[in-house]
């Protein structure tokens, strides 16, 4: 009776550890950051790292949806352009009697999410490849958004948001709180429900779900949502933590969303990894790049750095993720 | 190729392409209405030269997507070639020096690549992502600002008033004919389609795909060079919308994101379809703006075709 239980996973072994990818990801950052800060004074310093965290935090967001498509087999290319549209949005949608802010905010989630379910639909109902879907969509929105934007920046009057930007709660700034709270979230909802289980069953083999009674329409819609709203999520912090926003603030994030996710761990082919890998992946990604900043190299340079670490960190934690 | 058997396999590989060629074609008459001057040797060859770009690096593109790959590093390889074609032309290695300055950079980039994606095994969108960055930033180290220059014969002789463009793109289709037709070639759709059989029965996988990466980078970067040659300078940045759209245009023609699927022919009539519409758009007097979002809807309309008109029938 009681060994019935026990082999239910495998035995703890430290070993294993070494194995995991999240963990060795995690390993990573924590050793760039040693060396960084004794190699470079003031790079260690509590308020750098805190402010590395801040950016990171907008990354990691954006990435919890990605790392969700990505498990359950698609891409979302279309999240740079949704983190824009939610940075102009709430401010062009400042309702009055909203003393709070709270209502935009509100309703440019749900403008998010609808965005997604479109994504969604597109690629459930008419079949259209993730990637083409998301792109399109992507295209779409960036007319739209020149169309109600043009090219100025637009600055929010939203007290929500200032809060967001700018508040520290025993000196940890809002936005890696709100991080730290949506994390917990996507982690939960990914490993102990049983949408999260549905997620890595699409994955990995789309037809075999279908085949044992998952409603595969339902569940890459909802997923494709998950994917609009933390976009939008993203792109509300962007804005707080920016002050305005303008057509094209939400384009480095595309990119990012996507190293994050495959430098954590997680297959790009879909059905296996786990966000506890893309969050390291978002702090590598933030690091790398102030790394790079410090060096004080050309344009040029700069991107071939970025471009080479990203393959270099590839070949310490992505290996095998075409060897399944 | 033997007589009894080339047609058929013909018929069959252009099955579900007759409806992107008949969208096509209403674009060009649509197109060809708009703007009577099509019709002219000048016509012709502005608008080949306005196409061919797209069209090589859609090839490029469907190139790989036809072993399973993907490439992102399209638009950076298109800013390279540019810039190198822009600042040796003029120097002592002179126009031929140039061109196989340009085409010997793709060959390798385009192998480098492939060599790091199919050896090391690691999976080819992140890997073309990261190298994306590389090539872009050897192309702002070579010229940092737009500038360089190419001699203005050849500039002529390329995107003059004749339809040079034209002959180069039938020159690329007949060359992929003939690379299909060897050993590398054959193992293509091989490898795409199911890389252990393919394996299992002697094909030589490895090759042929590393073989359509650096082919990939070197369509590219020719397809920089003619963007040199018609604008007379190289720009770092001029590639980077055709990583996107070469994906789109060799979707809209048919090719498959799993390998194996698909052929050249809609590849290029995809680039065609966006280019005319691209052009058309632009002579309703649509703002750049309304193209974005009218570009979006076409594809998804596009792409989505087949598939409603699948559940009709099911109906």
């Amino acid at each position: 009776m009681k060994d019935a239980k026990s082999t239910r996973f495998p035995p703890w072994r430290p070993a294993a550890l070494l194995r995991n990818r999240a963990f060795l990801t995690l390993l990573i950052v924590v050793l760039v950051w040693i060396v960084a800060g004794l190699a470079k004074p003031g790079f260690g310093s509590y308020g750098h790292l805190r402010y590395l965290l801040e950016l990171a935090a907008v990354i990691g967001l954006v990435a919890i949806g990605q790392t969700y498509v990505v498990i359950a087999g698609g891409i979302d290319l279309s999240v740079g352009a949704i983190v824009t549209v939610s940075a102009v949005g709430v401010p062009l949608v400042a309702l009055s009697g909203d003393s709070s802010g709270a209502l935009a905010v509100l309703f440019i989630l749900a403008a998010a999410t609808g965005i997604g379910i479109l994504n969604g639909l597109g690629v459930a109902y008419l079949r259209i490849h993730p990637m083409i879907m998301t792109l399109a969509m992507a295209t779409f929105l960036q007319g739209v958004l020149i169309l109600i934007a043009g090219g100025t920046a637009i600055s929010a009057q939203n007290p929500l948001l200032a809060w967001l930007g700018n508040a520290r709660l025993i000196g940890i700034p809002a936005g890696v709180i709100l991080w730290t709270a949506a994390s917990a979230i996507a982690l939960f909802v990914l490993h102990a429900t049983p949408f999260g289980a549905r997620l890595f069953a699409l994955g990995a083999n789309p037809i075999a779900s279908a085949l044992s009674g998952i409603n595969v329409r339902t569940n890459t819609m909802a997923v494709y949502a998950v994917s609009g709203l933390t976009a939008g999520l993203a792109g509300v912090l962007v804005l707080g933590m920016n002050g305005q926003g303008y057509v094209g603030i939400g384009d480095p994030y595309l990119l990012a969303s996507i190293a994050a996710v495959v430098l954590g761990g997680t297959s790009i082919l879909g059905g296996s990894g786990t966000y506890a890998g893309t969050i390291p992946g978002a702090i590598l990604l933030v690091t790398i790049t102030a790394l790079i900043t410090v060096v004080n190299a050309s344009a040029g340079w700069r991107s071939i750095l970025f471009g080479s670490l990203i393959l270099l960190l590839l070949l310490l934690s992505g290996r095998d993720s075409q060897r399944r | 190729m033997n007589g009894t058997l080339y047609w058929p396999a013909q018929r069959q590989r252009n099955r579900g392409l007759y409806g992107l060629f008949a969208v096509v074609l209403a674009f060009l008459a649509l197109y060809a209405y708009l703007f009577p001057g099509l019709l002219s040797v000048a016509g012709v060859s502005k608008f080949a030269q306005s196409w061919l770009p797209l069209a090589l690096v859609s090839m490029a593109q469907a190139i790989l997507m036809l072993t399973g790959g993907i490439s992102l590093a399209i638009g950076a390889t298109v800013s390279l070639g540019a810039v190198i074609a822009a600042t040796t032309m003029t120097g002592p290695l002179g126009v031929p020096g140039g061109i196989a300055a340009v085409a010997v950079a793709g060959l390798a980039i385009g192998a480098f690549c492939g060599v790091i994606a199919i050896r090391l095994r690691l999976p080819a969108i992140i890997v073309t992502l990261a190298a994306a960055f590389i090539i872009a930033g050897m192309a702002l180290l070579i010229l940092p600002r737009p500038g360089g220059a190419i001699p203005g014969w050849f500039s002529d002789r390329l995107a003059g008033n004749t339809p040079d463009a034209l002959y180069l793109l039938v020159g690329a289709a007949l060359l992929w004919k003939l690379y299909l037709a060897t050993p590398l070639g054959l193992s293509l759709y091989a490898a795409g389609e199911n890389p252990v059989g393919a394996y299992r029965a002697g094909v030589p996988v490895d090759a042929a795909r590393i073989m359509a990466y650096a082919l990939s980078g070197l369509l590219s970067a020719l397809a920089g060079l003619f963007i040199a040659a018609q604008t007379g300078s190289g720009d770092p940045v001029i590639g980077q919308a055709f990583t996107l759209n070469s994906i789109a245009a060799a979707v809209l023609g048919g090719v498959g994101f799993l390998g194996g699927r698909g052929t050249m022919r809609g590849a290029i009539a995809g680039s065609l379809l966006l280019s005319v519409m691209i052009n058309v758009m632009f002579f309703l007097g649509f703002s750049p703006v309304a193209q974005y979002v009218a570009q979006g809807l076409i594809i998804i309309v596009a792409v989505a075709l087949p598939e409603v008109s699948r559940w009709r029938r099911a109906v």
